[in-house]
């Protein structure tokens, strides 16, 4: 089949070949990553899952890879206003600034936790050994977005959470864009959360003051939850401007865990988040939710797949919008439950608050089940600000504003009361109050 | 003073006029009563007292303390001192019973020119309304009235309206849903509050709650006017006799 490039996936292709040879280990994977991709494109509004993100035409540009090395390094206070109220939290951190990663900012004090960067393992990888990016692109379905991610990943880490360990402290891995020019970030992370351990992980994207407002970050999360482990793991993008986030997650989960993830988006110029999450052990629970605040042209989709494979699993879902001006909220749920997978317990909900008439939100629950005896639900709903909820407010005092505001924070309250480490959901509270000040 | 002037209100979707040439008095320092059938245009009265915009004054006027209040903001108007207490109060989900006061309470203090009460200070004053009203603060720190029973309700009303301490007090049918331990509670917060510096307007569809909270007028409210204005006499005539004589049935 001859797929017509257009200029965008035709200037990827040519990108890639400019820096190939700066590329580190993989070689091999990465060529035939390329070619996956040149062969199909980006994926378009003609494929059902991305009807509502038409890709091939939301990428305007093709922007020119981040090379090792490439980038200024950033001093402490600069990263400390990029993060924000993210800063406050007490946290093992792990620094990317333009998909490098940035050892002098790591504040790595906990035992339990193990690191190592995907840059350092791919240089010392030897030729003869399995691929390193063969072995971690396997487990996703043919996403042309992922073969980008192959081809071009400079960077990321392996995190391993040892069986049983309780690290004090969440982990942030912070992802920052500093560069003036627009670019492109492409990173892939390995998580490990061993059985019976319980730990939290917030991927934070954020941008420094004065960088690009544009650009392009390709990241690849691959997450295994052993058994009986608990593991929050958090997405949170905020102050990213006009870029576009294009975010892969692939989750599977052993017997007796719990898995809570949240993905939390405070404007962004376009976001995809696809999710991949797997039941593989019993009696499991998943509670994936999120909050998505959008203004101007704004699109943010996440788009979910949970796969019940085994029974007596319960998964949860609760994503809550906000969305003015021209912005576009999309959630896409999908839950496949196998002959096998009886006594699964799925609920999904979506739900808008709409502040404008000219902004659309989109729910696409779908559910594909192939037990008899389970329990699976979906709701989703958009609305106004109540005008009598309003009123009550102000005919106690609250000035207009404020009683929007306390309106709209309630909503989205109930979906960050989902994370449960206190610290981060503090710290996503006030980044959604910040951004529902700005006008 | 409460003074309402040849006061007419419609809808404001539709021409369904609701209030038609009311006029009603009531200084500080007394309580009236507004009794009437149900449909009778008490709740559209106590709305447009407060600013709602379904309504439209299409004629006359509201003045209190001499000013015209009917161009103000629902906001601007609890600065001033005016308060209703709603006939169904509105739940609001996630927004926790203490937030919402806290906000209610700092911002009239604010367009008053107070400062702002301090954490501490405010949850005193808190605790301490709500412990004459019989409320648990365990209550409070839930999102407003979600779940709370009607009597609960009725309370959290009357707590608003303690910890704001206006000086136009208006009840709408505060009593309905109300056991008889309830209602004296509510009564004590409301009588609590009767000061030579505020006007107080219960409006109820029964006698009862006036043994309770004893008033200085009564009138009778019929097809968007007051037809008839007496003593607590009237009330207990009322009681008696029923509205049919305003020609209703109820
Ligand atoms: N927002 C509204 N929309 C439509 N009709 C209304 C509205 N408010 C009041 N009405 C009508 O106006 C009349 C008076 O209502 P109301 O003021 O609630 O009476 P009361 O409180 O005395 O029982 C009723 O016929 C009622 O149906
Ligand atoms: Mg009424």
């Amino acid at each position: 089949m001859v797929t017509t490039k257009n200029k965008v996936e035709q200037g990827l292709v040519e990108a890639f070949q400019d820096v190939a040879d700066r590329l580190v280990g993989g070689a091999e994977e990465r060529e035939a990553a390329i070619a996956r991709f040149e062969a199909t494109g980006f994926p378009h509004r003609r494929i059902e899952e991305w009807k509502y993100t038409d890709l091939r035409n939301m990428v305007k540009e093709a922007h020119t890879p981040f090379m090792p090395g490439g980038s200024k390094t950033l001093d402490e206070g600069v990263l400390q206003k990029a993060l924000g109220p993210l800063s406050a939290i007490d946290a093992t951190r792990i620094v990317f600034v333009d998909g490098q990663h940035q050892s002098s900012f790591d504040q790595l004090d906990e035992s339990a936790v193990s690191v190592a960067t995907l840059a350092n393992q791919l240089a010392s990888h030897s030729d003869g050994d399995q691929s390193l990016l063969a072995d971690r692109e396997a487990t996703f379905r043919g996403s042309s977005v992922v073969d980008l991610n192959t081809a071009l990943v400079t960077d990321g880490t392996e995190i391993t959470i040892g069986p049983g360990s309780k690290p004090a402290k969440p982990i942030l891995v912070v992802h920052v864009a500093q560069s003036a020019n627009p670019a492109m970030t492409t990173i892939r992370h390995k998580i490990s959360c061993g059985a019976g351990a319980e730990a939290s992980l917030v991927e934070v994207f954020v941008r420094a003051p004065g960088a690009a407002d544009a650009g392009l970050i390709n990241t690849v999360s691959e997450v295994d939850v052993g058994n009986g482990a608990q593991f929050a793991h958090i997405k949170c993008v905020s102050n990213v401007a006009k870029t576009s986030q294009l975010a892969n997650w692939h989750v599977t989960i052993g017997a007796d865990a719990n898995y809570r993830a949240f993905h939390f988006t405070a404007g962004c110029g376009l976001a995809r988040s696809d999710g991949l999450i797997q039941f593989r052990g019993e009696r499991s629970k998943l509670d994936f939710s999120g909050a998505f605040l959008g203004r101007d042209t704004d699109h943010i989709d996440t788009t979910l797949v949970i796969e019940h494979l085994v029974p007596h699993c319960e998964s949860r879902e609760l994503f809550k919008g906000v969305l003015d001006d021209r912005a576009r909220g999309i959630f896409q749920g999908k839950v496949l439950v196998t002959q096998d997978a009886q006594k699964t317990d799925g609920k999904q909900m979506a739900q808008a608050l709409m502040l404008s008439p000219d902004s659309e939100f989109d729910s696409k629950p779908e559910l594909e089940i192939y037990a008899d005896d389970v329990l699976c639900g979906h709701g989703s709903t958009s609305a106004e600000l109540d005008e009598d909820l309003l009123f009550y407010l102000r005919s106690r005092g609250i000035p207009k504003d404020q009683a929007r505001s306390l309106l709209i924070e309630s909503f989205v309250g109930e979906a960050l009361a989902c994370v449960e480490v206190d610290s981060v959901r503090e710290a996503l509270t006030k980044l959604a109050r910040t951004w529902l000040m700005e006008v | 003073m409460l003074e309402i002037k040849n006061l007419t209100v419609k809808l404001a979707e539709e021409d369904k006029e609701i209030i038609k040439g009311l006029s009603l008095t009531v200084p500080k320092g007394e309580v009236h009563a507004i009794m009437g059938p149900n449909g009778s245009g008490k709740s559209t009265l106590a709305y447009v007292l407060a600013g709602r915009d379904d309504y439209e004054v299409t004629g006359g006027d509201i003045l209190w303390n001499g000013e015209s209040i009917i161009d103000l903001e629902p906001d601007e108007r609890a600065a001033k001192g005016m308060f209703l207490a709603f006939q169904y109060p509105m739940e609001i989900p996630g927004v926790a019973g203490l937030t919402f006061l806290r906000a209610a309470v700092n911002a009239v203090r604010a367009k008053r020119g107070e400062d702002e009460l301090s954490t501490p200070d405010f949850m005193r004053l808190a605790r301490d309304k709500a412990s004459s009203l019989n409320i648990d603060m365990e209550m409070l720190k839930r999102p407003v009235n979600v779940g709370f029973s009607g009597g609960e309700k009725k309370r959290s009303e009357i707590l608003q309206m303690a910890l704001l301490e206006p000086s136009l007090c208006v009840l709408d049918e505060t009593d309905s849903g109300l056991d008889i331990d309830a209602l004296k509670i509510v009564s004590e917060g409301v009588n609590a509050l009767r000061s030579p510096d505020r006007a107080v307007v219960v409006i109820t569809h029964y006698q009862r709650l006036l043994n309770h909270i004893v008033p200085d007028k009564v009138h009778v409210l019929a097809h968007g006017k007051i037809q008839k204005t007496g003593d607590k006499g009237l009330a207990l005539e009322l009681e008696k006799s029923g509205y049919a004589e305003f020609g209703d049935a109820a």
